[in-house]
């Protein structure tokens, strides 16, 4: 049979279990809005009954601990989904600079291609007059410029996205140290097998900001989390980390080496660095190569036409653009090298007021060039395909974007904090720590009935 | 099932994209276009790029057409006043060819006929907008100079060849005809038959008169012949006119149907953004406060 005493003892269990009980909860009110906390229930459990002289007595109440709710693969659905959308993020905002080159604003190479169409139609029907003639060379140096600002708008997202790669490296440097680190921690603290509590959330939430910045893939050992990236470069094992390094490459932008100095760029792919990578290494690239084939083979059959005809003093057309030498770099390059309006080669017998190599020249606007298109077309391809990754990259993350919410939800909804369910257990434990407290004065009153049993002292 | 409370991140997200709804249609509304960069529609800012380049020709071919008009019909109007020039000489020799004429008199004939030749130099040298039309492309250069070593008394200093214009993508119109094919031809030369008018009203002889009249007779049959190459190239440019401004609506129609916007829908879409807007934002100040706190004693 039980004595009064163990039903006192059974009482400050209570009493201690409702308090850790209450220490959950207000530790989950209290980071209701902490990034990466999970909830804490406490873990409580019924003591074995004890044999008492043959009847069986209640043993209690034990706090086992206090458990985090987590979903380990929903937070591995959500570090895949964060990557691929930091990646379409990063790919849309660059595009979305690129493409206002690309916009009919009236100083893009659409409108300066149109000025110096016209401005060959007017010198069409009044080829002796001077100020048309300078017309012709305004023109052709606006649309100059036009090719160079697109080239240099190009090189400078190009250029932004280069440094991106470098900041994006130490983010991933230090957030795979921290990681290690928290690792560590862990490793000492925690008994192996067991939840890490608010450490392991600490370390989730690293993880997750880590897969913002690269794909990673994630693996559990004895020593801990095992962190590498996409392609299996090591960031974290355990308690060590290894750091990414950067080097100028030959073309140069910044290439991305492992610890052990192998160069991994390639090989990076999602979050922002796999974006930036991709934007800088081959989107931007092929544009430049379309622009700088279209300013080349342009110029090059202007420069042809203007080469059939005579200038107004009778001199045989020199060449009206300036290039640089093969296709690289001559959207950056081209220039207009005439110097006086009587130099555009307008007349075909040499007199002065002869239009007749106007049309060569207009026909350079309506032949095709050696890339198989007109330059209006091959322009006009370039628009697209800019207008078609902006507007894909714009769907791509929209469509992530739902998802990922979707994905945030259901952790929220195994996870996250709910302030009235809280608020219901903070009711339901401080009645049960009222009701442990209960039976405590309840042992208190009748252990002061027995000891008053034999004595006229009132005790 | 545990259900999700944190509304946030779904509040925040209808909102964004009931602001971006919203931003869209206002910038419809206020640009007029429905195509404000090339990822509003890839396609159609790629047809743009064409539709721009044509336009601007276009309204070139338009300007060009206009110019050469006006310079086609003064030329034409030249050799009007050519032919009445010529038939003036014809008359003046018919009334000497009649050999009813003293002498004096054919002396004056002849002296009239003298300034006739003027006045077609004069036309022969027309100038407009400072180019010589009758010099061939030798624009720069009075086309006849005096030049008494001439046996007509004027010298050509134009050459034979002629300009087309650009009025069309595949269309260029002939606009001139060198002064050597319209007054110094060879078979036909309006100056040399006048100027044999003279000597021959000088010389004083019926035969030679007469002779030289009916050349001056053929030049003007000439000259006309050479006048319905003008009127083609007039009507050749109206019709060209008329063409380019139908070309002119219908780049302006496909601009419109490419990146322009119904203003009438756009205004509805607006107004529709903006009433889903302001319910999704009263939604959430409805939704976010909510709380069991709120309906809950404080503690006694």
């Amino acid at each position: 049979m039980g004595s009064l005493n163990t039903s006192l003892f059974i009482g400050l269990q209570g009493l201690e279990a409702s308090q850790a009980a209450l220490n959950a909860t207000s530790n989950n009110i209290s980071n209701s809005n902490t990034p990466g906390y999970t909830r804490e229930v406490p873990q409580l459990s019924a003591n074995a009954e004890a044999d008492v002289n043959g009847s069986y007595v209640g043993g209690g109440v034990t706090l086992d601990g206090i458990q985090s709710v987590r979903d380990e693969l929903l937070n591995l659905q959500i570090q895949q989904q964060t990557s691929q959308q930091s990646s379409v993020d990063t790919q849309s905002s660059s595009l979305n600079t690129i493409q206002s080159l690309f916009s009919n604003t009236g100083i893009d190479l659409a409108s300066s291609l149109t000025a110096f169409s016209s401005s060959l139609q007017q010198l069409s029907a009044n080829p002796s007059s001077s100020a048309v003639q300078q017309a012709v060379i305004a023109a052709g140096q606006n649309l100059a410029k036009s090719f160079n600002s697109t080239a240099s708008g190009l090189a400078s997202a190009q250029t932004s996205a280069d440094q991106e790669v470098t900041q994006t490296v130490a983010q991933i440097n230090s957030l795979s140290g921290q990681i290690a680190t928290l690792n560590a921690q862990i490793g000492q603290t925690v008994p192996s097998g067991q939840d890490g509590g608010t450490l392991q959330d600490q370390r989730d939430e690293l993880v997750q900001q880590l897969s913002q910045l690269t794909s990673v893939s994630v693996t559990q050992s004895t020593d801990g989390e095992v962190i590498t990236t996409g392609a299996g470069t090591p960031l974290v094992m355990g308690a060590q980390s290894f750091s990414l390094q950067t080097t100028t490459g030959t073309d140069g932008m910044q290439q991305v080496l492992d610890s052990n100095g192998n160069n991994i760029t390639a090989s990076l792919t999602g979050g922002q660095i796999g974006g930036a990578i991709q934007v800088r290494d081959q989107t931007i690239p092929g544009y430049m190569n379309t622009l700088n084939t279209l300013a080349s083979q342009f110029a090059t059959a202007f420069n042809s036409a203007q080469a059939m005809g005579y200038d107004s003093n009778g001199n045989a057309g020199q060449a009206f653009f300036n290039i640089p030498s093969g296709t690289t770099g001559a959207a950056a390059g081209i220039s207009v090298a005439l110097t006086s309006p009587s130099q555009v080669a307008i007349s075909s017998d040499g007199s002065s007021g002869s239009n007749g190599n106007v049309a060569n020249l207009s026909a350079v606007f309506t032949n095709t060039l050696p890339s198989g298109e007109t330059p209006a077309n091959a322009y006009a391809g370039l628009v697209f395909q800019v207008g078609n990754d902006a507007s894909n990259a714009t769907a791509q993350s929209t469509a992530i974007g739902q998802s990922l919410l979707q994905l945030t939800n259901q952790q929220s909804s195994v996870s996250g904090v709910n302030l009235d369910e809280e608020t219901t257990n903070l009711i339901r434990f401080q009645t049960a720590y009222e009701a442990a407290a209960r039976i405590i004065s309840t042992m208190q009153a009748l252990g002061t009935v027995t000891l008053d049993m034999g004595s006229s002292q009132s005790y | 099932m545990r259900v999700n409370s944190n509304l946030v991140p779904d509040v925040l997200a209808d909102l964004q994209q009931s602001q971006q709804t919203l931003n869209t249609a206002l910038q419809e509304v206020s640009t007029g276009k429905s195509v404000n960069q090339p990822s509003d529609n890839p396609g159609a800012s790629a047809t743009m790029v064409q539709n721009t380049i044509e336009t601007g020709n276009v309204d070139q071919y338009t300007q060009n057409v206009t110019s050469l008009l006006s310079t086609v019909q003064t030329a034409d109007s030249a050799l009007s006043s050519v032919v009445t020039s010529l038939t003036q000489a014809v008359s003046l020799g018919t009334e000497a060819a009649n050999g009813t004429t003293n002498s004096a008199n054919l002396q004056s004939l002849a002296s009239q006929v003298q300034s006739i030749i003027t006045s077609v130099v004069s036309e022969a040298n027309l100038s407009y907008n400072g180019t010589y039309v009758f010099g061939g492309t030798a624009t720069a250069q009075q086309p006849y100079t005096a030049d008494s070593s001439s046996p007509t008394g004027y010298v050509y200093n134009g050459n034979n060849d002629t300009n087309s214009v650009a009025v069309g993508d595949q269309m260029n119109v002939q606009i001139n005809l060198p002064g050597s094919q319209i007054f110094s031809n060879s078979s036909n030369s309006v100056l040399g038959s006048l100027s044999s008018l003279v000597s021959a009203l000088q010389s004083g002889s019926t035969s030679a008169i007469s002779t030289a009249t009916s050349a001056v007779s053929s030049a003007i049959s000439y000259v006309s012949q050479q006048r319905v190459f003008y009127g083609d190239a007039e009507s050749q440019l109206n019709s060209q006119e008329t063409y380019l401004q139908q070309e002119t609506v219908t780049l302006t129609s496909q601009q419109t149907s490419l990146v322009g916007v119904n203003m009438t829908q756009a205004a509805t879409d607006l107004t529709q953004a903006e009433t889903a807007n302001s319910a999704a934002l009263a939604a959430a100040a409805k939704v976010l406060p909510m709380s069991l706190i709120n309906y809950l004693g404080t503690p006694s």
